[in-house]
């Protein structure tokens, strides 16, 4: 399998204090590949690199093949190509529904109106909020926000998908709601890199676990692997607490 | 107080022409609204030019923006008032002086330099306004805008502006209002604004406390309706769910 996502030896530093080390790690097209780890170990900062978000001063990003690093690369367009969803979801909150969903489509893709407006329903429809398309962020409960945010990054037709903490600023009731929508994804084929605690999620839907601490990647194996037996102490620690609930 | 109140004086005639002491202040009030309007169109423009300017990562742009903020909003509005009047003409090539200062009509050449003068000023202040609104948004926003592909001059003008100019309307009322106030800073340089009119009145005919009143009475009247209309125009644009919709 070909790499969609591959990370060669990225590190990071803010000023002199280095928040990732040599992370290298690939996602390969179709799979779906969970980054988990203590709080302040670099997922969100390493997620943040596939789409140059975050700038790093070592080592390669590549992303369908091109290096996101190069000064050369249109960002912009490499940006439309991959999905994010955010922990805040971060809609925005003085456009509605519909016009969350088509704005991106219109001004980056140049596509129509309708064609942007039909697209953005159609994926709308498809996380079960076709109803709310008239209204404004600030209307909907933080669970169907995060399921627009998704609907909104869909209809970009991405090559593949981010995910940065999706579930963790959602009530309990709301993040399965979330997560149904992302194992429909996973099932569908698409490319995904999840950065989240659901461990539940791991395990039904992952390809691989990766296990960061201190900015470095710990463990990178299949999830069979991962949650049958860790190989690090840090990581057989860090499970042990998640998983007792 | 022995003083004899005569409120019918606005209707005495000013002994120029037919001119009634009323209409002394309508002209005045003319004169405060046309500085008043395009020096507020100018201090939009520019202080929302650098208000983005101030938030940019590129540091000598920003860095053009302070110095502006600083200059403008540390020397008084009066001093800067006679620096454009009196000084900067001085320094127009030698076609622009004869031109500002003879060509022109008295009452022109004063009413530029007060619009000039207020207009930049309060750019000054309106930067600041919008520098404060566009840092108010949670990063995320500019962050999920670059995701889906925006160049950095469409995230600005398709998700950070929109949002800081709906959350700095409050303030900017104040801002408008101000520009109306300090318009009256004009009497000074001669030009027959609202104020150079009330004390023309006063001083013709004596009626000094009438006169006054009913600057204060117009300058109130003038600033509650600018009230009144800002508050529908935030009312218009107000977002349901948004902070500052009224509970909408």
């Amino acid at each position: 399998m070909t790499a969609m996502i591959q990370l060669s030896n990225v590190s990071k530093w803010y000023g002199s204090f280095q928040v990732l080390t040599d992370c290298t790690t690939q996602v390969a097209k179709g799979e779906v590949v969970v980054v988990c780890g203590p709080s302040g170990s670099g997922k969100s900062t390493l997620i943040k690199c596939v789409n140059a978000l975050e700038p790093f001063q070592k080592g390669t990003v590549l992303v369908d093949g091109i290096s996101v690093g190069d000064p050369k690369t249109d960002l912009p367009k490499l940006r439309s190509r991959v999905g994010m969803v955010f922990q805040h979801f971060e809609l925005f909150p003085h456009l509605s529904i519909t016009e969350n969903l088509a704005i991106a489509q219109m001004k980056v893709l140049g596509r129509s109106r309708d064609e942007a407006h039909e697209r953005g329903l159609k994926y709308l429809d498809r996380v079960g909020l076709k109803a709310q398309a008239a209204k404004f962020p600030g209307q909907l409960s933080g669970g169907q926000q995060q399921r627009v945010a998704i609907a909104r990054a869909l209809s970009m037709d991405p090559i593949a998908m981010l995910f940065d903490e999706p579930t963790s600023a959602l009530d309990p009731e709301m993040i399965n709601e979330v997560l149904d929508v992302m194992t429909g994804l996973a099932h569908e084929g698409m490319t995904m890199m999840c950065v989240t605690h659901e461990m539940g999620f791991a395990r039904r839907v992952a390809d691989r676990v990766i296990f960061m601490d201190q900015g470095h990647i710990v463990e990178d194996c299949t999830k069979e692997e991962f949650f049958g037996a860790p190989r690090g102490e840090r990581a057989q620690q860090f499970l042990s607490k998640i998983l007792q609930h | 107080m022995n003083y004899h109140w005569d409120w019918g004086v606005f209707f005495k005639s000013t002994g120029i022409g037919h001119e009634i002491y009323l209409d002394w202040f309508i002209t005045g009030l003319g004169w405060t609204i046309a500085v008043a309007l395009v020096a507020w169109v100018i201090a939009l423009i520019l202080g929302s030019l650098l208000g983005v300017m101030r938030t940019l990562p590129n540091k000598a742009l920003s860095g053009f923006a302070s110095g502006y903020v600083a200059l403008f909003r540390n020397v008084p509005l009066l001093v800067q008032l006679f620096l454009w009047y009196f000084l900067v003409p001085d320094f127009l090539p030698e076609s622009l002086q004869t031109w500002f200062k003879q060509d022109l009509k008295p009452s022109t050449s004063a009413y530029i330099s007060v619009v000039v003068c207020l207009g930049l000023f309060t750019a000054a202040r309106v930067c600041e306004q919008v520098r404060t609104g566009i840092e108010a948004l949670p990063k995320g926003q500019s962050n999920a805008a670059y995701a889906m592909g925006f160049t950095l001059p469409q995230v600005y003008r398709h998700v950070l502006l929109p949002q800081a100019f709906r959350i700095i309307i409050p303030p900017m009322t104040s801002e408008f209002l101000n520009v109306f106030k300090n318009s009256s800073v004009a009497s000074l340089i001669g030009l027959m604004e609202l104020l150079a009119q009330t004390k023309q009145t006063a001083e013709f005919s004596a009626n000094l406390f009438e006169a006054f009143t009913m600057a204060t009475l117009i300058y109130f009247v003038l600033n509650m309706s600018l009230m009144k209309l800002m508050g529908w125009v935030e009312n218009r644009v107000s977002v349901p769910g948004l902070i500052g919709s009224n509970g909408k």
